[in-house]
């Protein structure tokens, strides 16, 4: 075991490696390109022993991914928002496949307009696709579920494709301190790649991923991958007991911080949230009765957990890193769900919406979203979704616009 | 290359390995060359599918194949071909399976993944260098959703997004030539009603490495509009009025692999189908036909003095 | 509620049948559905369209599960299980046969409950394919016996399905379908709408909890080969290919290679034997043998000629 300094890239690569992936179908994108970067410098230089091959888009990528893993090899990809989405029919066929690999995504805003810092869009709009999906918050947190995710994707009784995401900038270009496990022991942990009865051999050929007519068969076998993703948290389980005595980090499907006897929780995904956990910090010095929900798995959706965590609070402040277009927050939704279908007092949910395209989030935001929700309690109704959004912001983008719309001769150009 | 296997038609199989109670139209030019390429290639495949007629061959529980299959989509089997591929060496090098277990890799599209939404997928295969056989079963529309035009529709014809008195305005893609341009390891045209023509192509296809590309003109009696009993006398005159040229590309040099000698007036094969129809009645449209003929003979004339 | 299902091949212009009786309907003042369905089968393969009708707003959607009314363009699809056409029929179901059998026959053959009436082929043709206009004489049959519609609307029906094919077809597709109208006064308004289903008591669904299985077993992937072969394409033939063996010279690659479905098999002594249970009856070798040796037999002849229980 080392400790070295890796961003979030580097420590996606080094997942990859540590897992011994036979094959890596790449694509450039920012801000992932690092990751196969890295992995594409280690094969040269003889360190990893896999085998790299750059596609012409991402949908083949993923393609070659899936068909890779449906003939029985370890393999590994990466991508980032426009690449995800361009190959998103094939995250849904190769889901549908039950072929296992790992896919790093490095969220980044989504088109139009353009952009390249962070939001939580682009993986979720995978969210259906039937990947099973790890959110990460920190550097080592990327190497170590890359690693969890082989073996959790892999597991005889999920054998779906896994995505491991981190935020852009935030953990793919940070350097942080990263322990890096020995290659023996993530060996003896991940074992070999088995596809089972699944995989291309002349000698027991097989048709795969045929076409299915008729609602009854088709049901069958979406259902089937429905209840592989619901069986993935019992198995998440079982691996992250195996990971933390193996390598000493423990990760919860959801990461609870500090919410023993809290009153008040914030719940968000991603690196952000470690500002979230400061702000829980501040907030209990100050008095509060708070903590943070975090979910390390989206999918399968850890419900259970969010269940007994919620049910004990007042309130809830949702922060979600993203927006669906007339409705709002979508982890805000995916939490009232959670909540609905019982007639026991549930906490009170508060939507905020923030941090996209990377745009900051300050302590100051944090403690104050504490007290909307606070006020929200005590007057028992949510306020409208907030979007985290101030007077500054707001003067910043006028000036933008004034250029944008200024006449030609008031910018001095001749006409 | 060795001398052919296929002297002549009685060293062509006469057994068959694809599976019967296959649901392609009765008739299919498609079908029936890929029936006879599929002897020719044996079992020892994998067929990588795109969405297109053919994606129902194989409907769960049902397969005509005996040997392997899988369906990707539309516009990537190249790329699939190229995962297992990959994933075949990767396992030959490990020594985690042995040759007897390898396969040959082929791509299964119609012309309008070959033609249009594959292309992208096609050609970094072919820059890849990727040891795959590529066969296009071309239809000349998008058969499967009741023939639209395609980039693979010729001239004239009428296809249900091209009714009006003049056909389809636009002109066949030169497949071949793009294809060619990419310098692989082979690629021919091929029909189903000149078999032997074809086992050549496939005995030759099989035995080098790399890119080897095909494409099977698939005369299609559902959108083409003609009596399915039709089939094989239409596919003959597509290559006797030398609208359909049979050649192959290999080391670098193009060649005409049946040359007719005299060569039919094109209208004998654009008589017999309905979606040429209007050329002829009410009044024959001797402008189209005109300009038909002239780039059939402008080819042949240009393939003579190139 | 009327439940109409028609039922006949690829081709044969059954979807064409559906929306001329729902037009008819629809002239007649009546909410209506019409709709085929499809699969993946193509022509000559079993197909059914269907149409509903009402006077109050439609909400029942989908394939008719317990139809009033089928209506069979070609009686070689009644015994195949495959095309589904006596499918949900009961007692209340009348079913109507375009047949050359008497009603006697059918109805010892079939043993059913609900009543069963013949629509005699008027005019037979080798190629049962090429039916003529037997969407329209379905259509025809089918608005006469609802009892509701009134010629003139069927009339106006048929002419707005059918203008934009001119009107010589227009014409002929006229008198077969007022021919069978005609011939079905008797019958007129023996099938009976019938109430959608009661919520006063009901049958239980009987869902269950679907167990969770590993992908080894719960993944789309087929472990076998040439497994279609348990696909009886045969059915789809309307024309039958037969091989005349004295005549044949054993030039067997033709026939053999050039049937696109691999339906042809050479024998050891080299003649070709022709697979019937897969054979689509595209005729190819028939087009292309040299000695012309094969002939094409229309299915209909071969079916009625042969005993009962020896058909492939």
């Amino acid at each position: 075991m080392k400790r070295l300094l890796l961003t979030g890239n580097g420590a996606a690569a080094w997942g990859a490696r540590l897992a011994q992936v036979d094959y890596i179908p790449a694509f450039p994108i920012t801000p992932q390109t690092e990751i196969i970067e890295a992995i594409g410098q280690w094969i040269d230089n003889g360190e990893m022993a896999g085998r790299m091959v750059t596609l012409e888009s991402e949908h083949s990528m993923i393609t070659a991914a899936g068909a890779a893993a449906a003939t029985g090899v370890r393999v590994f990809s990466a991508t980032s928002s426009q690449g995800l989405l361009y190959g998103m029919e094939m995250l849904f066929t190769v889901a549908g496949w039950r072929a296992p690999f790992v896919l790093a995504n490095v969220s980044r805003g989504l088109s139009a307009p353009i952009t390249l810092e962070p939001d939580h869009n682009d993986i979720l709009a995978a969210r259906d696709s039937g990947f099973l999906q790890i959110h990460c918050s920190t550097c080592q947190e990327v190497l170590d579920s890359t690693i969890i995710a082989y073996k959790l994707g892999e597991d005889a009784g999920v054998r779906l494709p896994v995505i491991v995401n981190q935020d852009g900038f935030y953990l793919s270009f940070t350097r942080e301190p990263v322990e890096v496990p020995d290659q023996e022991q993530v060996a003896k942990f991940l074992g070999q790649f088995d596809p089972e009865n699944t995989r291309f051999r002349a000698s027991t050929p097989e048709s795969q991923a045929v076409a299915v007519l008729g609602g009854a068969p088709y049901s069958y076998f979406r259902y089937e991958s429905h209840l592989a993703a619901l069986n993935a948290i019992k198995v998440y389980d079982r691996i992250a007991d195996e990971y933390e005595q193996l390598f000493g980090r423990r990760y919860d499907a959801v990461e609870s911080y500090r919410c023993e006897d809290a009153e008040y929780l914030f719940v968000m995904l991603g690196s952000f949230a470690t500002k979230a956990k400061a702000a829980v910090d501040q907030l209990r010095e100050a008095g509060w009765r708070i903590g943070l929900l975090r979910p390390r798995l989206l999918r399968p959706f850890p419900e259970k957990l969010f269940q007994q965590t919620l049910t004990v609070t007042k309130g809830v402040a949702v922060i979600d890193q993203n927006i669906s277009m007339g409705k709002g927050g979508v982890l805000y939704t995916e939490l009232a769900s959670v909540l609905a279908g019982s007639t026991e007092p549930a906490p009170l949910l508060v939507s905020f919406i923030g941090g996209l395209g990377g745009r900051d989030i300050t302590p100051e935001e944090f403690y104050e979203m504490a007290e909307v929700t606070k006020k929200a309690v005590q007057e028992g109704q949510a306020p409208p979704p907030r979007l985290l959004y101030t007077e500054t912001d707001l003067r910043e983008t006028r000036k933008l616009q004034a250029i944008a719309q200024a006449e030609r001769s008031e910018l001095g150009g001749s006409e | 290359m060795n001398e052919t296997r296929f002297k002549n038609v009685k060293a062509l199989p006469s057994t068959h390995l694809l599976g019967t109670g296959t649901p392609m139209c009765a008739g299919c030019g498609g079908l029936e060359a890929l029936h006879e390429i599929y002897d020719i290639l044996g079992e020892k495949s994998v067929f990588v599918n795109a969405a297109g007629c053919m994606t129902l061959l194989a409907i769960y529980p049902f397969t005509p194949f005996r040997g392997s299959w899988l369906y990707t989509a539309m516009a990537s089997a190249p790329a699939g071909a190229q995962g297992i591929r990959d994933a075949l060496d990767i396992l030959l090098q490990k020594g985690q399976i042995t040759p007897k277990d390898d396969m040959q890799v082929v791509t299964l599209t119609g012309d309008g993944a070959a033609y249009g939404m594959g292309m992208s997928a096609t050609s970094g295969a072919m820059e890849r260098n990727l040891d795959f056989l590529y066969i296009c079963y071309d239809n000349e529309g998008y058969g499967n959703t009741g023939q639209q035009y395609s980039a693979a529709t010729p001239h004239a014809a009428k296809t249900t997004t091209s009714c009006g008195p003049q056909g389809f305005f636009g002109f066949k893609k030169p497949l071949f030539d793009i294809w060619a341009a990419h310098r692989p390891a082979y690629v021919a045209t091929v029909i189903g009603a000149e078999p032997l023509d074809l086992a050549r192509k496939i005995e030759k296809a099989k035995e080098l490495k790399g890119p080897r590309l095909i494409i099977a003109l698939s005369p299609c009696p559902t959108g083409w509009d003609f009596d399915p009993r039709e089939a094989i006398e239409i596919g003959k005159l597509a290559v006797k009025t030398g609208i359909w040229p049979l050649k192959e590309y290999v080391n670098g040099e193009v060649v005409h692999t049946k040359l007719p000698k005299k060569r039919l007036p094109v209208e004998r094969y654009l008589e017999k189908q309905g979606r040429f129809a209007h050329l002829f009645t009410p009044q024959r449209n001797e402008e189209l036909l005109t300009e038909i003929q002239e780039r059939v003979d402008r080819y042949w004339a240009e393939m003579a003095n190139p | 509620m009327f439940r109409i299902r028609f039922h006949g091949r690829g081709g044969q212009g059954m979807k064409t049948a559906s929306r001329i009786l729902g037009t008819a309907f629809f002239i007649e003042g009546y909410e209506i559905q019409d709709a085929p369905r499809y699969g993946a089968e193509r022509r000559g393969a079993p197909i059914f369209a269907y149409v509903r009708a009402a006077l109050e707003p439609i909400n029942e959607r989908g394939v008719i599960q317990h139809p009033d009314l089928v209506i069979v363009a070609d009686d070689t699809l009644v015994p195949a299980p495959a095309a589904g056409v006596l499918a949900g029929a009961d007692e209340h179901t009348v079913l109507l046969i375009n047949s050359h059998e008497e009603k006697e026959i059918w109805k010892e053959r079939l043993n059913l409950q609900g009543p069963m009436l013949i629509l005699p082929i008027l005019e037979e043709v080798e190629d049962r394919a090429e039916l003529p206009f037997i969407g329209a004489t379905c259509a025809g049959a089918a608005a006469r016996l609802v009892g509701v519609i009134s010629r003139p609307s069927l009339e106006q029906a048929i002419h707005d399905e059918l203008e934009h094919l001119g009107q010589a077809i227009v014409e002929k597709n006229l008198h077969k379908s007022l021919e069978a109208y005609d011939l079905m006064a008797e019958q007129s308004g023996s099938a009976t709408p019938s109430p959608v289903r009661s919520a006063q008591v009901w049958e239980n669904p009987g869902w269950i909890e679907l167990p969770f299985e590993d992908a080894c077993l719960s993944t789309p992937t087929i472990h076998a080969g040439a497994t279609s072969e348990m696909l009886k394409t045969g059915l789809w033939r309307t024309m039958r290919p037969v091989i005349d063996y004295e005549h044949c010279n054993r030039c067997w690659w033709i026939c053999s290679t050039f049937c696109p479905d691999g339906a042809i098999p050479v024998k050891e002594d080299g003649y070709p034997e022709i697979d019937y249970e897969h054979c689509k009856g595209c005729l190819i070798c028939v087009a292309q043998c040299p000695p012309h040796a094969i002939a094409a037999i229309p299915e209909h002849k071969f079916q009625e000629d042969a005993p009962e229980g020896e058909e492939s």
